[in-house]
């Protein structure tokens, strides 16, 4: 912006539309971010309130939930469960998702832009159908809902975070340090390791993060594919939220909502937060 | 590989090995999600030309006998239309509360770009179960915190019947989906050329004209993404209007899970679960192509 134009702008009066609509955006704006934060605000506030049931404002600050969330034997087995399955499907979703965005970067193969589209797919697809179409498959083929099941569907869900994060660091790269490694007589492979990986780290680690919330908050394509007797916390959680009308539930929903905070700050770091949406 | 008799001369043969790279480093990848979703949907989209028993595909029992029956039953039509409000509603609901927040944030500095930031994603990563819970207790009956709020200020003398009606469900799916509307718009909005602002200024325009007829239109790609992907996501999300619509609530994806789920009965569930991705895909296919037409004619007045 040129001194004068900067100059020109600021001698501009402001109409009263002007005004009217900088209000209205405002308010509206204002509207959204309590809209969007409140809910988190509420849920954590009345996990310390010291009644049997939800009321406002909270009386008798205690912990009480929290005692008895640790004392919950079936919730706690299914954190377990969460949690296994959850360091499985980024395990999985990082193993297949990184080499496949090198591949989509790198590569000048035919029919790559169609691939690309194909891999983040399940992105597009809704959870539902993702879910109801794995519970058929397995069905057909006569697999069933079960651990594996879980893992395997929530992977092919969670992919294309890793992919699109992962691509985008690698199309940020310089290629020239790969070609000296090339020409300094390191093999592919051996370069994809020593050079190109330790680059790309933090973006891997920033989409572990958001895959690991992803996989562990998943209520959509679990209700389907998760087995009955290893329930993750959020099928648990889903019935639980049916059923039971004390703060017990908001107790569960203020350790999702630290653990969520826990992966905004290592995406924060790693990838910028600009590049944790879709 | 053999030892390096490479020297910078040969640059071109060394790009040619990093860069002409193969697709197999991808083709796990590929593999896993043709397996695990292609394959998937496949059986999906047969499921609803079979006749199942109990989870037992009875061989050889092509029908369309279910698409019938779904299609003539009013009842259907109805969910269709259902869903189809609910999530033309939460799209433009999700467009008029996003898009000021999306603008906010080109205008302020770094520090508040970034508490911006937070306050949008870490909602994204924190589950959508727990903020539809969070409605339940903010909207739920008399001692729910909005008509606690609402009767002590004296707004209103009896409690609002929020909950379990097309309202709570649509503030559900709002909040939930508002962050992948505000996003795009970020993106789009920050990309956006300044001088063409300044220009409209300069050229006697007010700020409303030229947010209206600058801005906005510059930002029609950032609309085209969040619209599409808010109307995906809300038009087929069953947890919401099941929690929030109370127990006798149904849209097409309610009916889909009760199908599958509870009463069993997959063909139906296939059926609609097919015709859910198939009009949700055409809805989109509508979204972009309405907004490419609005593009085209952006240029064409310029």
């Amino acid at each position: 912006m040129t001194p004068a134009l900067e100059r020109a702008r600021r001698r501009r009066a402001w109409s009263p539309g002007d005004a009217a609509g900088a209000v209205v955006l405002t308010g509206l704006a204002a509207l959204a971010l309590v809209v969007l934060v409140a809910p988190l605000l509420v849920v954590v506030l009345i996990s310390f309130d010291g009644r049997e049931y939800i009321g406002f404002p909270p009386e008798r600050l205690s912990l009480r939930w929290y005692q008895a969330l640790w004392g919950h034997a079936q919730l706690i087995d299914a954190a377990k469960v969460s949690l296994r399955v959850a360091l499985d499907v980024t395990l999985a979703g990082v193993v297949l998702g990184v080499p496949a965005a090198y591949a989509l970067v790198r590569g000048t193969f035919p029919g790559r832009t169609v691939a690309g589209a194909f891999l983040v797919a399940p992105q597009m697809m809704p959870g539902l159908v993702i879910g109801v179409a794995v519970l058929f498959f397995g069905a057909y083929f006569a697999f069933r809902a079960s651990h594996l099941m879980l893992i395997l569907s929530l992977t092919v869900f969670c992919l294309p975070f890793v992919i699109r994060i992962a691509m985008a660091r690698l199309a940020g790269l310089d290629p020239a340090l790969e070609e000296a490694s090339a020409a300094l007589g390191a093999g592919r492979f051996e370069t994809f390791l020593r050079v190109t990986l330790p680059q790309v780290a933090g973006a891997v680690l920033g989409a572990a993060a958001v895959v690991f919330i992803e996989a562990f908050d998943n209520v959509t394509v679990a209700l389907f594919t998760a087995s009955a007797r290893a329930r993750p916390l959020a099928v648990e959680l889903y019935y639980l939220v049916q059923y039971d009308s004390s703060p017990l539930v908001a107790a569960v929903s203020a350790f999702e909502i630290l653990l969520a905070f826990l992966a905004v700050a290592v995406a924060s770091r790693t990838i910028g937060l600009e590049r944790i949406g879709r | 590989m053999s030892a390096p008799a490479v020297t910078w001369t040969d640059a071109a043969w060394v790009r040619r090995i990093v860069r002409g790279r193969g697709i197999w480093p991808a083709v796990p990848a590929l593999l896993y999600v043709f397996v695990m979703l292609a394959v998937p949907l496949a059986v999906l989209f047969a499921f609803g030309f079979l006749t199942i028993d109990r989870g037992r595909v009875i061989p050889g029992s092509f029908t369309v006998a279910h698409y019938q029956r779904i299609l003539t039953d009013s009842l259907s039509w109805l969910l269709f239309w259902r869903s189809f409000r609910l999530g033309v509603a939460t799209t433009l609901l999700c467009l008029v509360l996003g898009y000021p927040v999306a603008y906010l944030y080109t205008l302020v500095g770094p520090a508040a770009r970034k508490l911006l930031l937070i306050a949008v994603i870490s909602p994204l990563l924190t589950s959508a179960l727990v903020r539809t819970y969070a409605w339940l207790v903010i909207l739920g009956g008399r001692r729910g915190l909005l008509n606690t709020v609402l009767l002590r200020l004296g707004i209103v003398d009896t409690p609002l019947r929020i909950l379990n009606t097309d309202w709570a469900v649509l503030i559900g799916l709002t909040q939930v989906h508002l962050p992948f509307m505000i996003l795009p718009l970020i993106a789009a909005l920050a990309s956006r050329d300044r001088f063409l602002e300044e220009a409209s200024a300069n050229l006697g325009a007010s700020r409303l004209e030229t947010f209206l007829r600058v801005v906005v239109p510059l930002s029609l790609p950032g609309i085209a993404a969040g619209t599409a992907l808010v109307f995906a996501l809300s038009y087929t999300n069953f947890i919401i209007p099941q929690l929030l619509g109370g127990g006798t609530y149904s849209t097409v994806a309610v009916k889909v899970y009760e199908q599958t789920i509870v009463i069993l009965d997959w063909a139906t569930g296939a059926v609609l679960a097919a015709l859910l991705l198939g009009s949700c895909f055409v809805l989109v296919l509508l979204i972009t192509w309405t907004a490419n037409r609005a593009m085209a004619w952006r240029e064409g007045t310029r």
